[in-house]
């Protein structure tokens, strides 16, 4: 849990949000998908239906125009053999017709049970003409050719076409009703249709409306981080700029605490024991020759009390190196870099060019300091032989460079404090900082200080 | 009738911001019978002001003083007092202070830690236009220069220097002036002139204190 707190407190993305985004985009994919395979589905159930509707269109119609139009071939029938000469010789035989009834009367007889009123009613009169047909025809057979011929006329004009007008009419009903019959087949399609349209209608919207309210949140919360980016990265800069302004204040409460530490070990502690030696100096002076003992004991204090001013005045001058006030920034640089070569292997070569010997004091002690550090290092890390610190001023800037020629180093890697230290406070004179080293080929420092306005 | 042998006094005003110091170095001085305090200053401004008015033969002045340092009023005091000769005090054996008391003006250069023993023997050098350098100081410049010499790998130039040169040298560097010198090796001024131009040149020197310091890390004269 402390996790998310945390998490929660730099602002980024706790689990629970993240489980929210993963379920609601999961969730909208999943309705897409789902709208999908309904789609599919229902588009498939249409055809089915469609197919279904059609079939039992077909099995309604077909049959009843097929019977009414056997029926009316029966009919013709009929009149040809009542006008024909010799219905044997044309195939009209009794045989045909009670094959051609026989036909009639199965297909009727086969007919699924009509359901409406109207379709009962067109089989019922089909029933009816076509019994009056065979009544009609049946007692034909048994006339003799003679009476048939003069039967045929009066019969043609009585019944048989009359007949035939009601099997047209008949038809012409059958035909009515069964485009009736495919438009009510159409319009439930088309019912249908736009039921299954209105369900995947909704579906897509329901999905748009999600997918739109979803990235709706999804920019709002991204607006939302930036927002808390925004806000922490100026929270980081502030803090960066304090930091920068603290490390400026230490510097310099450090220098003028080593300045006054000097000034006291110089003035208070070193005068003591300059006086010290003063008298001890006398006293050795007026010494009776005599005593060899009291000389012995008088010497020592004299050898101790000069160490101890040699000590003071080290301390001192490490703090603050008097040279800076009396003589300017060269003379204390030209000192350190004796002091140097005196003590360690390391022989440091000065050069300066048209460098002010009235430099503003925080310039003359950056410099100072850098040339110190960068020469400690150099005698400390790098067994160098030989140092060359140049110091150049120009109309407006003044440059500095320390090399040897030592061991070198990495310096993308390796940044000691020291380092940091120089570079920091270099920076906030607005100057610029840069260290050349690599391992094998020595080390270079180089500082540049804009000066705003020189005193001459 | 046995005259009154008068000894010449020599007038020293004493300059330095350490009270307990300059009331010890006080004390040295007025042991000698013809030696004189004839002031005592806290910082250099004060101690440009008594030369003026005292108008003393020597001056003694601690480097570092508050007001005006001491390097600048010996400068101030050698340009308007040249009859006033100045001893420089300090605590650093460098050859950067020595360089700078010398071009002020100063002859001698004390350290402080050696002033009571060195401090009479500095008045009496300067007073007869000689210079003087605490011991310690000599032998700290020679060391440098030795080391220098070593680690560089520089030749001596000194060899380079014909006899007559390294008289020459040694004169100038005790102070003598031009005139003095040409006395002195029964030289014309002018030839005298002429090794002096070579002895910088071959050496290298900028200026006379330059040339004094040199002699003084050689040990030419002490």
């Amino acid at each position: 849990m402390s996790d998310s707190h945390l998490k929660r407190e730099e602002g980024l993305p706790s689990t629970k949000v993240r489980l929210t985004l993963l379920f609601s985009f999961g969730g909208l994919l999943a309705l897409m998908l789902v709208a999908g395979l309904q789609a599919l589905d229902l588009a498939r159930q249409l055809h089915a239906q469609e197919e279904q509707l059609r079939q039992a269109f077909l099995a309604r119609t077909q049959p009843l125009l097929v019977l009414s139009s056997t029926i009316c071939v029966y009919n013709d029938r009929m009149q040809e053999f009542l006008l024909s000469q010799d219905p044997q010789a044309e195939g009209l035989t009794g045989q045909v017709f009670s094959q051609l009834s026989g036909e009639i009367n199965s297909t009727l007889k086969m007919f699924p049970q009509a359901r409406q009123p109207e379709e009962r009613a067109l089989i019922e009169s089909l029933q009816r003409l076509f019994t009056e047909q065979q009544g009609m025809l049946d007692p034909m057979f048994s006339w003799s050719p003679a009476e048939r011929h003069r039967q045929a006329r009066r019969l043609l004009q009585e019944k048989v076409v009359p007949e035939q007008a009601r099997i047209h009419e008949t038809s012409e009903r059958i035909a009515l009703w069964d485009a009736e019959q495919r438009g009510e087949t159409d319009r439930q399609i088309f019912a249908s249709f736009s039921s299954l349209q209105a369900r995947q209608s909704s579906l897509f919207a329901l999905s748009l409306a999600a997918g739109f309210a979803l990235s709706l949140a999804s920019a709002f919360y991204l607006l939302h981080l930036e927002r808390e980016g925004q806000r922490r990265y100026k929270e980081l800069a502030r803090s960066r700029s304090q930091l920068e302004e603290l490390s400026a204040r230490l510097v310099d409460a450090q220098e003028s605490e080593r300045r006054s530490i000097s000034r006291e070990l110089h003035d208070e502690v070193g005068q003591s024991l300059g006086a010290l030696l003063v008298e001890v100096g006398r006293l050795s002076a007026t010494l009776p020759p005599a005593e060899p003992q009291i000389k012995e004991h008088v010497d020592k204090i004299k050898t101790v009390a000069e160490t101890a001013v040699q000590t003071v005045r080290n301390i001192a001058l490490l703090l603050r190196p008097s040279m800076l006030d009396d003589l300017g920034l060269i003379a204390a640089l030209e000192w350190q870099g004796r002091e140097v070569s005196r003590r360690s292997d390391l022989e440091v070569e000065i050069q300066s060019s048209q460098v002010s010997e009235k430099l503003p004091d925080e310039y003359q002690i950056c410099i100072y300091r850098l040339v110190q550090e960068a020469l400690n290092n150099a005698e400390r890390h790098s067994s160098a032989k030989n140092a060359k610190v140049v110091v150049e001023q120009t109309a407006d800037q003044i440059l500095v460079s320390v090399s040897d020629d030592g061991r070198g180093f990495d310096s993308q890697r390796i940044r000691g404090l020291g380092i940091l230290g120089m570079e920091e406070r270099v920076r906030r004179l607005g100057g610029t900082f840069a260290i050349d080293s690599k391992p094998g080929s020595g080390t270079t420092v180089r500082a540049a200080f804009p000066l705003l306005k020189l005193t001459p | 009738m046995r005259g009154m042998f008068t000894m010449k006094t020599i007038r020293v005003l004493l300059a330095d911001d350490h009270k307990l110091i300059r009331a010890g170095l006080v004390l040295v001085v007025q042991q000698q019978p013809d030696l004189q305090v004839v002031g005592e200053a806290d910082d250099g401004r004060q101690a440009v002001e008594m030369v003026n008015s005292l108008k003393p033969d020597v001056a003694v002045m601690d480097i570092g003083m508050p007001n005006l340092n001491g390097i600048e009023a010996a400068q101030q005091i050698t340009q308007s007092h040249p009859q006033t000769a100045v001893v420089m005090l300090s605590m650093h054996a460098d050859e950067g202070y020595v360089l700078r008391a010398l071009k002020a003006g100063a002859r001698a250069y004390l350290l402080k830690d050696s002033a009571t023993s060195d401090l009479v023997q500095a008045i009496r050098a300067v007073v007869e236009g000689k210079s003087f350098f605490s011991p310690a100081v000599s032998k700290v410049l020679l060391q440098d220069y030795l080391r220098k010499m070593r680690r560089t790998g520089a030749e001596d130039s000194y060899d380079l220097l014909s006899p007559r040169e390294r008289e020459v040298l040694q004169l100038v560097a005790e102070g003598k002036s031009n005139k003095e010198v040409a006395n002195l090796l029964n030289l014309s001024v002018y030839t005298v002139e002429t090794h002096r131009a070579k002895i910088m040149q071959k050496l290298n020197l900028k200026g006379v204190p330059e040339l004094i310091l040199y002699a003084v890390r050689k040990g030419i004269i002490s």
